[in-house]
């Protein structure tokens, strides 16, 4: 899409803490160019996705809902690389672990799924964690959302390379698969032309949500259960985003930071739905209009899938590392909603993919019993939404489990203080 | 670009359709064959009888709602349901005055006084029904004759068979003609094949899950087959019990309501024995001829037990597993 | 007939509710436990509503510990000077007496004065809320106005105002239970004065942002810290603040602030007002 006239860069597109800024009010950076430097272990390099001059640094709106510090470039429309960037394809095969391990974080890669995890922190797990497997996540992780589902048809020689060059961290042989849903043949089908000689597996899994999710992922490609309180490295397995990879491969291979992404732009009210490579930065406003606009009936845009994403509150939101779509509804239910007795019907329970009992952990948050409602298992629940979807009574139960997680930490950092 | 309003609301942002409505209003649909069927069997009287039955327990929620300042829930169809299942729970002969007794007593005193839809621990149709049977016992059991004309009453099978024994009972009934409903009975007992259509429906909608009416009518099945075996004479064959009295319209409509049943899946196949195994024993050696009302009621007393303790268990498995690894 | 039938079933009955009457009477007096009667005593004196404004989870917790360990440092806050004279005329001891506080809003974002973002229909609490997105007004540092801490008031003494909470200065105790509640903190406790001005706002975004976001927003302009003659305001990260212990209450600073609604705030105590007058 074209070179917007502004882009506003967050600072923070990770877990962690927030990148610190290297650049200062009316400097000139150039495409690929560090804005923001990780500042600590769990935290992620940012970098300018083109050429051009710094015009602020202050608070902005995120799609994650919150106020971030944010740089924004008025780029000068030469869209220039910095120097050593975006070189040729290079072998990666001669490269040492620990420069693999510097590119990756020097280029700002983390989790495109949506959490945001910095990759090269989750591929150096702690030594005494055995890692025998590596599990590429093709299931998309939400309905609506297409994007991986796209770089998986289009460049599938990207996220096998992405994947060697992680296999390639560990010691021994390990298995690697790739789980996509059943309902993705052609991305089944470009898959295996290149991952089954290289002793990939490309798996078909059953087409339901919450497939995507990490734990059910590892439960269905290894038959292994990530518990309550563990990580999957617990396990031997680390989970990567398809995007993830096609990232990795670029930083490594070809010396190019995470400054643009696949985002799919969804949902009944945007004139053309369709996925699109965007630069990070560029805002929600930018992409409506490249996309030929909403309609007026729109009362809800998301950042996200429509089970886990965030509702915007301004249209002035960037694309982040990771924003994996935008969604443009029509929420009917709005407003007329209100919640009503549980009804007792026991599907949330049924459905719960951690085996919660989500009614009466939203009756114990609304009683707000924190000693309690954490021995019912607060901290197992995924916010996957499934339990909030099918309550017929409308009860917001996945929004009081996370009401209740607010305070349970608020509660901490009170006690610690 | 036109402006809108940006709502904002917590994920996720797509709903089911289903809603306390669209259940209420699927059971109420699942009881139509066996209303229906009621109106041929016993006429014009078993009308009134279900619209004076959902009438009252509408206006008694309406009152108990206004009474207790709640928003208004008396057409959410929970209310429906509990009058329609009051209705096809009583003989069609049975005085006005006692329907809507029975009516405020499911609507208040089973259902308001623990707090409102969702908060009852017993089925409140099902306690009205116990208690119209404890307070007008001669009313509740003189049960009109199908097709009659004239109010001619008699002893529904069952009752036969507490009083006369296994033989009579046999005689007076035969089974092909029990599972089409016409028998003596209570309006919407009778006709197991009406009944079997309505719990199609729920079936096939999903509203209920085949745990707790298996398990129930399998023990009933089961348990009365085993005494049968063992004294022909003194016990009534396995098929005469499924298809009298009121158990297939218990099994599938009230042992199965949402409010009063476990939560998870071992829970309610623990339920459903329970009150299969209540069932058969209060109608082998009871004092009443019929006993799935009570079963049903008793073991509505243990879901808050069964839950607790599957909840339990659960945590105790969570717990045990962070601990070995 | 009817005698046969009620005899039995009465004397039965009779016999064992007599016979458990006996043993709860055996057993009040066999593990009778001796309550000092100055525990009970002080206990009565207590305000008794159990708010932990004292760092004890009751009151009687607090007349038990008081008691034993007869410490004068000790202090109720909802009780005030009252109630440390009464205690102390209780036990015999001089009591130190609770700064008088109560909790103030640094915020004046009523709905006509703060601009809104989106509209927020999810859950109705301030917790809630601030999971969804950064709240319902503009600026993030103000109330949001769902009201979550009314219901840890233990005295009523707070309600919304047009999106605003609002605090009953006669009826706040200062037990300061709502502090912790607020997300955004525009809850804090102060002294209890016959009059004092603050800056009721808590917004740290730069001048220029605030004023988009709120008409009584502190654009940190300096003025007021201009005009103070007794040095008692300064600015911190782009808001000022008054410095109660120096503050003297002349009120030339609320003259010079021009932001439409004044972000400086007087607020007289009533309490204090009614004795002096």
């Amino acid at each position: 899409m074209p070179l917007p006239a502004e882009l506003s860069i967050p600072l923070s597109q990770h877990l962690g803490k927030p990148a610190k800024p290297v650049v200062r009010m009316n400097d000139e950076v150039k495409k690929g160019q560090l804005v923001g430097e990780a500042d600590g272990f769990i935290s992620a390099n940012v970098h300018a996705s083109t050429s051009g001059k710094v015009r602020a640094i202050r608070p902005h709106p995120h799609p994650g809902g919150q106020y971030a510090m944010t740089v924004f470039i008025t780029p000068d429309g030469k869209d220039e690389w910095a120097e050593g960037l975006n070189s040729a394809p290079v072998d990666w095969k001669g490269m040492s672990k620990e420069e693999i391990l510097k590119k990756i974080r020097d280029a700002g890669v983390v989790g495109m799924g949506g959490a945001g995890f910095p990759t090269n922190v989750k591929l150096s797990p702690p030594p005494d964690k055995k890692i025998d497997t590596i599990i590429l996540n093709g299931a998309e992780c939400e309905p609506f959302l297409t994007a991986d589902h796209r770089l998986m048809v289009e460049s599938p020689e990207a996220v096998v390379a992405g994947l060697e060059i992680m296999a390639s961290l560990f010691p021994g042989t390990l298995k690697l698969a790739i789980g996509i849903e059943a309902n993705k043949p052609d991305a089944i089908d470009a898959l295996q032309q290149y991952a089954v000689p290289k002793k990939i597996e490309v798996l078909a899994l059953k087409t339901k949500y919450p497939q995507g999710a990490e734990k059910q992922l590892i439960n269905a490609i290894t038959g292994r259960n990530v518990g309550e309180g563990e990580l999957p490295f617990d396990r031997g397995c680390i989970v990567q985003n398809i995007g993830t990879a096609v990232a990795v491969y670029d930083a490594v291979c070809r010396n190019r930071p995470l400054i643009e992404r696949v985002v799919t732009v969804s949902g009944m009210e945007i004139a053309r739905q369709k996925n699109i490579s965007a630069r990070i930065g560029t805002s929600f406003s930018d992409i409506i209009a490249f996309c030929g606009g909403m309609s007026e009936k729109t009362n809800q845009v998301i950042s996200g899938g429509p089970m886990m994403g965030k509702a915007i509150f301004s249209l002035d939101v960037p694309v982040v590392k990771t924003t994996s779509g935008i969604l443009f509804i029509n929420n009917s239910a709005l407003g007329k909603s209100r919640e009503r007795a549980c009804i007792r019907c026991g599907r949330c329970v049924e459905v719960c993919p951690q085996g919660l009992a989500p009614w009466l952990l939203a009756n114990v948050a609304q009683l707000r019993q924190l000693e309690k409602i954490q021995l019912l298992g607060l901290a197992n629940c995924t916010e996957c939404g499934s339990c909030t979807y099918v309550c017929p009574s409308g009860r917001e139960l996945v929004h009081w489990i996370k009401y209740a997680k607010a305070l349970v930490s608020s509660r901490k950092q009170r006690k610690s203080a | 670009m036109p402006s809108v309003n940006l709502n904002v609301s917590y994920a996720p942002f797509v709903r089911t359709k289903d809603s306390i409505e669209s259940v209420m209003y699927n059971v109420a649909l699942a009881l139509a064959p066996a209303t229906i069927m009621s109106v041929w069997l016993f006429g014009m009287r078993a009308l009134l009888v279900t619209l004076v039955c959902i009438l009252s327990c509408i206006g008694f929620e309406w009152l108990m709602d206004t009474i207790r300042k709640k928003p208004a829930s008396c057409l959410d169809g929970s209310a429906l349901v509990t009058g329609l299942l009051l209705a096809l729970n009583v003989p069609s002969n049975l005085p006005f005055w006692m329907l809507i007794i029975g009516s405020f007593i499911a609507i208040a005193a089973a259902k308001h006084v623990f707090g409102g839809l969702g908060y009852n621990i017993f089925n409140p149709a099902l306690v009205a029904r116990v208690f119209l049977l404890i307070s007008f016992p001669a009313a509740m059991t003189s049960w009109p004759v199908p097709f009659a004309v004239d109010m001619e009453t008699a002893a529904s099978p069952l009752g036969i068979l507490k009083t006369d024994g296994v033989a009579a009972a046999m005689k007076s009934l035969d089974l092909v003609n029990g599972f089409y409903g016409t028998m003596n009975g209570s309006m919407g007992e009778t006709s197991t094949l009406a009944l079997l259509a309505g719990a199609g429906w729920l079936f096939y909608k999903r509203y209920i899950t085949f745990h707790i009416p298996l398990t129930m009518l399998g023990s009933v099945f089961l348990f009365t087959a085993i005494f049968h075996l063992i004294d022909p004479a003194a016990y009534a064959p396995p098929l005469f019990h499924m298809v009298t009295g009121g158990l297939i319209l218990g099994t599938f409509f009230m042992a199965t309501d949402m409010v009063t049943s476990p939560l998870s899946v071992r829970g309610q196949l623990i339920f459903g024995l329970g009150c299969g195994l209540l069932t058969a024993i209060i109608r082998l050696w009871g004092g009443y001829p019929e006993g799935v009302s009570f079963a049903i009621l008793i073991m509505n007393g243990f879901v808050p037990l069964i839950d607790s303790w599957d909840l339990n268990d659960r945590k105790a498995i969570h717990q045990k597993k962070s601990v070995t690894t | 007939m009817i005698s046969d039938a009620f005899i039995p079933a009465v004397s039965s009955l009779g016999a064992v509710a007599l016979a458990l009457g006996l043993i709860i009477h055996y057993v009040s007096k066999r593990f009778h436990v001796e309550e000092d009667p100055t525990v009970k005593l002080v206990n009565s004196i207590l305000p008794g509503v159990n708010c932990g404004a004292c760092g004890f989870p009751s009151c009687n917790q607090f007349a038990e510990v008081l008691v034993e360990t007869r410490n004068n440092a000790m202090t109720c806050p909802v009780g005030g000077p009252d109630l440390a004279v009464k205690l102390g005329e209780t036990l015999g001891m001089a009591m130190a007496e609770p700064k008088a506080q109560t909790a103030v809003v640094l915020c004046q974002g009523k709905n006509d004065v703060a601009r809104r973002s989106a509209q927020y229909l999810g859950i109705q609490d301030c917790w809630a809320a601030t999971q969804a997105f950064a709240g319902p007004k503009q600026c993030r540092y103000s109330c949001i106005g769902l009201g979550s801490c009314i219901a840890w008031c233990d005295f009523g003494a707070m309600r919304l105002e047009n999106g605003l909470i609002v605090i009953d200065k006669n009826l706040c105790t200062g037990c300061a239970a709502c502090i912790p509640v607020c997300p955004t903190g525009v809850l804090v406790m102060q002294d209890k004065k016959a009059a004092r001005y603050f800056i009721a706002c808590n917004s740290h975004d730069r001048g220029a942002a605030t004023k988009k976001a709120c008409d009584a927003g502190c654009t940190a302009c300096q003025k007021c810290v201009k005009v103070c003659e007794d040095n008692a305001i300064v600015i911190e990260d782009f808001l000022a603040r008054i410095i109660q212990e120096k503050c003297t209450a002349c009120g030339k600073c609320i003259e010079v602030c021009p932001t439409k609604v004044n972000c400086i705030r007087l607020e007289r105590d009533l309490n204090a007002v009614k004795q002096a007058s």
